[in-house]
C-alpha cells in the first residue's frame, strides 16, 4: 500500500480528441486528386508531370523560405505545399515555360498565402489569385490548352468524379457545398444557351465544386454563409466570361465572393441558444 | 379523437385499452406491443410493419452532439455494487456553508454529524468511517484548491453497519419538514455543482416537473446505470419525495406572474406554493433495458404522473442544461433536474434515517485492472478507491475526476473523492495524446457542433486577437463548455482555454465599464 504519489500533468478537458488532424485533410485531398494524374499521363497529357515537378519544388521551396522567415513550419509538416503544387499544376496549362510556373507558384504559396498570415489567415484563395494574376500578365501563355479547358475527355471527367467521390467519402467537408455547386451551375447552363464542349464544362464544374471549394480557409465560418456563397459563385462563375463556365470565370467569381466572405459570416451567424441569466451554468462550476 | 373515416392515410386506429402508463416515445420493437396496451390518450396507427405511435410534437430543438466511443462495458461487467474495505484513513471535505462541530481526538462512527449547518443554506456534514477525528486543516482537493477537511483515522477493526430500519410512516412526512431532513441529512446534488438539494429546491421554486436524470453521456461512466438498475423504485419514491418537497418552498412573484395569471392583492406571496406535478425520468436511447425497466415500475407503481423520456446517446445530450433546453426551451423555470442518485440519497435520507455519507462512483479506465462502479465513502482517496478495483496495470497518463470530455486532471492521487465525482479515470496515454495546435482553417465543424449553436471558431479566433469585446458579442457567455469544439477541431486548438479566457476577461470588462 506504501506505494509512492503519482504525479500527473494538470490540462483543461477535453482529454480525448477525434482522430481528424490537417495532415489527414491534406493528404487526403491528394489522394482524391491522384487518379486525375493517372489518368492524364494515359490519355495522352504526360506534359503536366513536368509542371507537376516544377510547382512541387518551387512550393516546397518557398514554404521552407517562408518557415525561415516567418519562424512557422506547418505548410510543410501537414501536407499543405504538396496539396497546393498539386492543384496549381492542374490550373496551369500543360506547356507553359518553367519561369512562368514558379512566378506562379511564388505568387500563390509566398505572396498570397504566407505574406498574409500563413495557413488558416488568408483572405483570397492563394491558387485562384494567382491563376488570375498570370492570366493577367501573360495573356497568350495561359490560353493555351490545359488539361481542363480544351475538347475534354470522358477518362479525364470520370477520373474527377472519382476524386469527388474518394472526397465526399473522406467525410472532410459539408457534403451540400459541391452538390449545390453543381446543380447550380446545370441548372443555369441548361436555361441560359448550350455548352459547346459539355465535357470540358462538366470536368471544371467538377474540378471546382470537388477541388476549389474544399479549401475552407476562405469560405465563410458558417453552414448557410457558405451556402449563399457557393449558389452566388456558382452564378457567377456561369457569367463572368465569355465562353460560358470556364476555369477563369471560376477564379473571377470565387474570388469575388471571398471579399464577400467576412460580410457574408456577419449576417448569416448562427443565433446562439440562450439561458434564463439565473439558471446559466457551465457543466463544470 | 379522429375516427377511421377520416384518417387520411386510409389506416386503421385502435383505441386503447385504458391503463396507466402515460405515453413515451417508443424506441424500438419490443416495446411496440406494451405500448399499444398502455397507451391511454395517444392514437396508435397500426401499420403493416406493426404499430407506429403518431408522433407527438415536442417544443424543442434538435439534439446536436458527438457520438463517442462509449467504452461502458468494461465497468459494466462487475455490476454488483459493493462498498470496499475501509482505508487507513479518509480527508472529509467541509461544505463551504458548514461548521466543524467534532475536535480533534473525537471518535466518530459512521453516519455521525461532523459539521453543522451555517444559516439556512447550509447542510450538515456525516462521518464516512468510524474512526478518530486526526487533523482538521486545509488538504488538496480534485478541482486544484486546498479546501479545509477533517481528516479521520480508521480506529480499531470496523464493525459491520447494522440493516437500516425504515422510518415509520415515512410516506406522510409533510413537505416542510422533508426540507428539513434533506437539510440535515447532509444531502447535496451529485453534479459537479455540489448543491444544497434544499436550496436546489428553493432556487427552483415554482418548478412543475422534477427531471430525474440517469443520463450520463461521458465515456466509461456508469455510476447512474448501475445505480438505477439496482434500485430503480427507490430512484421513483425518491423522486417523489423531491416532488413532495418542492411544494414546501413559496414560488418567487416573478414566476408566479407568468404562470397563474393575475393572483389577488390580499394573497401573501411567500404563502403561495404551486409544488410540482409531474415526473420524467430521463434516460439515453441506448439503454433499452433501462428504459424497459423503468417504464414497468411506474406501471405496477400506478403513478400517472410519472414517465420515461429518451434522449439520444450523443455528448452532451444528457447534462442538465441539455435537458432543459431540449424539453423545456426558453422556459428551463419550469423544471426542475436531479441526478438518479440525488433521488436515490433523498430516499435513503427519510425512508431509513441514513445521512448522505456515501456514493456510486465508476472507477474506470484502461489502466484499472477491475474497473467497476462502486459504493465509496466521501473523503477516501483516489489512490485508495483504485486500489478497491485491485490497483493499476500500468502507470497512467492521467488521473481523472470525470469524464475524459470534461474532467479534472489530477497532479497526485492523493486527493479524496467528493460529493460532485462521478467517476474515478486513470487513462493510458494511447488515449489521452497530447496534440500540438495548429492555426484554425476555419472548417465548420465546431460550428456544427457546439450543443448552443454558437460559432467556438469566432469567439476563439477573437480571443486569439485579445478582442474580448467580439467574443462577448458572438454569444461566449452562453457556452456550456462542454468540450465539443476541442474534440472535434482538426487543428487541435486549446478552445477551452481560449473561451475561458474570453469569458473572464469580458465579465471583468463589463465589470469596470
Amino acid at each position: 500500500m506504501a506505494e509512492a504519489t503519482l504525479s500527473y500533468k494538470r490540462v483543461l478537458p477535453p482529454h480525448i480528441h477525434s482522430t481528424a488532424s490537417l495532415a489527414k485533410r491534406n493528404w487526403g485531398q491528394l489522394i482524391a486528386l491522384a487518379p486525375l494524374f493517372v489518368t492524364a499521363c494515359l490519355t495522352g497529357h504526360a506534359e503536366i508531370l513536368r509542371v507537376l515537378l516544377i510547382c512541387l519544388v518551387s512550393a516546397v521551396a518557398f514554404e521552407f523560405l517562408a518557415g525561415k522567415l516567418f519562424h512557422k513550419k506547418e505548410s510543410l509538416r501537414n501536407g499543405e505545399a504538396v496539396l497546393a503544387a498539386a492543384l496549381f499544376s492542374l490550373l496551369m496549362p500543360s506547356r507553359c515555360p518553367s519561369e512562368v510556373v514558379i512566378l506562379g507558384v511564388f505568387s500563390a504559396v509566398f505572396a498570397a498565402k504566407e505574406l498574409f498570415g500563413g495557413t488558416g489567415n488568408y483572405l483570397l484563395h492563394p491558387l485562384l489569385l494567382a491563376r488570375v494574376f498570370l492570366q493577367l500578365c501573360f495573356p497568350k501563355v495561359m490560353s493555351e490548352p490545359m488539361l481542363l479547358a480544351g475538347d475534354g475527355n470522358i477518362w479525364v471527367l470520370a477520373a474527377i468524379g472519382l476524386g469527388g467521390i474518394i472526397f465526399l467519402k473522406q467525410k472532410q467537408g459539408y457534403w451540400k457545398t459541391p452538390i449545390l455547386f453543381m446543380a447550380t451551375c446545370f441548372i443555369c447552363e441548361a436555361l441560359l444557351g448550350g455548352q459547346a464542349m459539355p465535357l470540358t464544362f462538366f470536368s471544371a464544374v467538377l474540378f471546382t465544386a470537388f477541388f476549389l471549394l474544399a479549401d475552407p480557409v476562405t469560405l465563410p465560418l458558417t453552414r448557410r454563409g457558405t451556402m449563399l456563397f457557393v449558389l452566388c459563385a456558382a452564378l457567377l462563375s456561369s457569367r463572368l466570361s465569355s465562353e460560358g463556365f470556364s476555369i477563369q470565370g471560376v477564379g473571377y467569381a470565387i474570388l469575388l465572393m471571398n471579399l464577400l466572405t467576412p460580410w457574408l459570416e456577419v449576417w448569416l451567424k448562427p443565433t446562439p441558444y440562450k439561458t434564463k441569466n439565473q439558471f446559466k451554468a457551465t457543466y463544470l462550476s | 379523437m379522429p375516427s377511421p373515416k377520416n384518417n387520411p392515410k386510409g389506416r386503421i386506429l385502435v383505441q386503447t385499452v385504458p391503463t396507466l402508463i402515460p405515453f413515451t416515445e417508443v424506441e424500438s420493437g419490443v416495446f411496440q406491443v406494451a405500448m399499444i396496451l398502455s397507451n391511454k390518450n395517444h392514437r396508435v396507427t397500426m401499420t403493416a410493419q406493426g404499430a407506429i405511435p403518431e408522433k407527438k410534437k415536442r417544443p424543442g430543438r434538435k439534439a446536436i452532439g458527438i457520438r463517442l466511443e462509449r467504452k461502458k462495458d468494461a465497468s459494466l461487467l462487475n455490476w454488483n455494487l459493493k462498498r470496499p474495505y475501509p482505508p487507513e484513513k479518509i480527508h472529509i471535505p467541509i461544505p463551504v456553508a458548514a461548521e466543524p462541530c467534532v475536535r480533534v481526538g473525537d471518535i466518530v462512527q459512521t453516519g455521525q454529524k461532523i459539521a453543522e449547518p451555517k444559516g439556512p443554506g447550509g447542510v450538515s456534514l456525516h462521518a464516512s468511517m468510524p474512526g478518530v477525528v486526526e487533523r482538521i486543516e486545509n488538504f488538496p482537493d480534485a478541482v486544484g484548491r486546498k479546501s479545509l477537511m477533517i481528516e479521520i483515522r480508521k480506529h480499531g477493526e470496523p464493525k459491520p453497519i447494522p440493516a437500516a430500519e425504515a422510518r415509520k410512516g415515512w410516506t406522510e412526512i409533510p413537505a416542510e419538514e422533508l426540507l428539513r431532513i434533506f437539510q440535515y441529512s447532509g444531502l447535496v446534488t451529485t453534479d459537479p455543482r455540489m448543491e444544497p438539494v434544499h436550496v436546489k429546491l428553493g432556487r427552483h421554486a415554482g418548478a412543475r416537473t422534477i427531471i430525474i436524470n440517469g443520463c450520463e453521456p461521458e465515456p466509461y461512466i456508469t455510476g447512474e446505470q448501475v445505480l438505477t438498475l439496482s434500485h430503480p423504485v427507490e430512484i421513483l419514491k425518491g423522486a417523489e419525495l423531491l416532488k413532495k418537497a418542492l411544494g414546501a418552498v413559496p414560488t418567487p412573484i416573478n414566476f408566479r406572474g407568468s404562470e397563474m395569471g393575475a393572483v389577488p392583492a390580499t394573497v401573501d406571496p411567500q404563502k403561495i406554493k404551486i409544488g410540482a406535478e409531474k415526473i420524467i425520468f430521463a434516460l439515453e436511447n441506448s439503454n433499452l433495458e433501462m428504459m424497459e425497466l423503468i417504464k414497468s415500475k411506474i406501471y405496477f407503481l400506478k403513478w400517472e404522473h410519472a414517465e420515461v423520456r429518451s434522449v439520444p446517446a450523443l455528448y452532451p445530450q444528457g447534462l442538465e442544461s441539455t435537458l432543459l433546453q431540449a424539453w423545456f426551451p426558453g422556459e428551463e423555470e419550469k423544471a426542475v433536474v436531479f441526478p438518479a442518485s440525488t433521488a436515490f440519497a433523498a430516499y435513503e435520507a427519510v425512508a431509513l434515517g441514513k445521512s448522505f455519507y456515501e456514493k456510486v462512483v465508476t472507477v474506470g479506465g484502461e489502466c484499472v485492472v477491475e474497473p467497476r462502479s462502486l459504493w465509496l465513502p466521501i473523503g477516501i482517496s483516489f489512490h485508495d478507491a483504485i486500489q478497491a478495483c485491485k490497483g493499476v496495470m500500468r502507470e497512467p497518463q492521467k488521473i481523472l475526476m470525470g469524464g475524459p470530455m470534461a474532467g479534472t486532471v489530477q497532479a497526485t492521487s492523493e486527493v479524496p473523492v467528493m460529493v460532485g465525482t462521478t467517476a474515478i479515470l486513470a487513462l493510458p496515454k494511447e488515449v489521452v495524446k497530447d496534440a500540438i495546435a495548429e492555426p484554425c482553417i476555419r472548417c465548420n465543424l465546431c460550428v456544427d457542433h457546439c450543443p448552443v449553436s454558437l460559432s467556438p471558431a469566432m469567439i476563439t479566433l477573437a480571443a486569439d486577437q485579445k478582442e474580448f469585446a467580439t467574443a462577448e458579442e458572438w454569444g461566449v457567455s452562453e457556452c456550456i463548455e462542454c468540450g465539443n469544439c476541442a474534440y472535434v477541431c482538426p487543428s487541435k486548438r486549446p478552445m477551452l482555454e481560449l473561451i475561458r479566457l474570453a469569458r473572464s476577461r469580458g465579465e471583468a470588462a463589463v465589470g469596470h465599464g
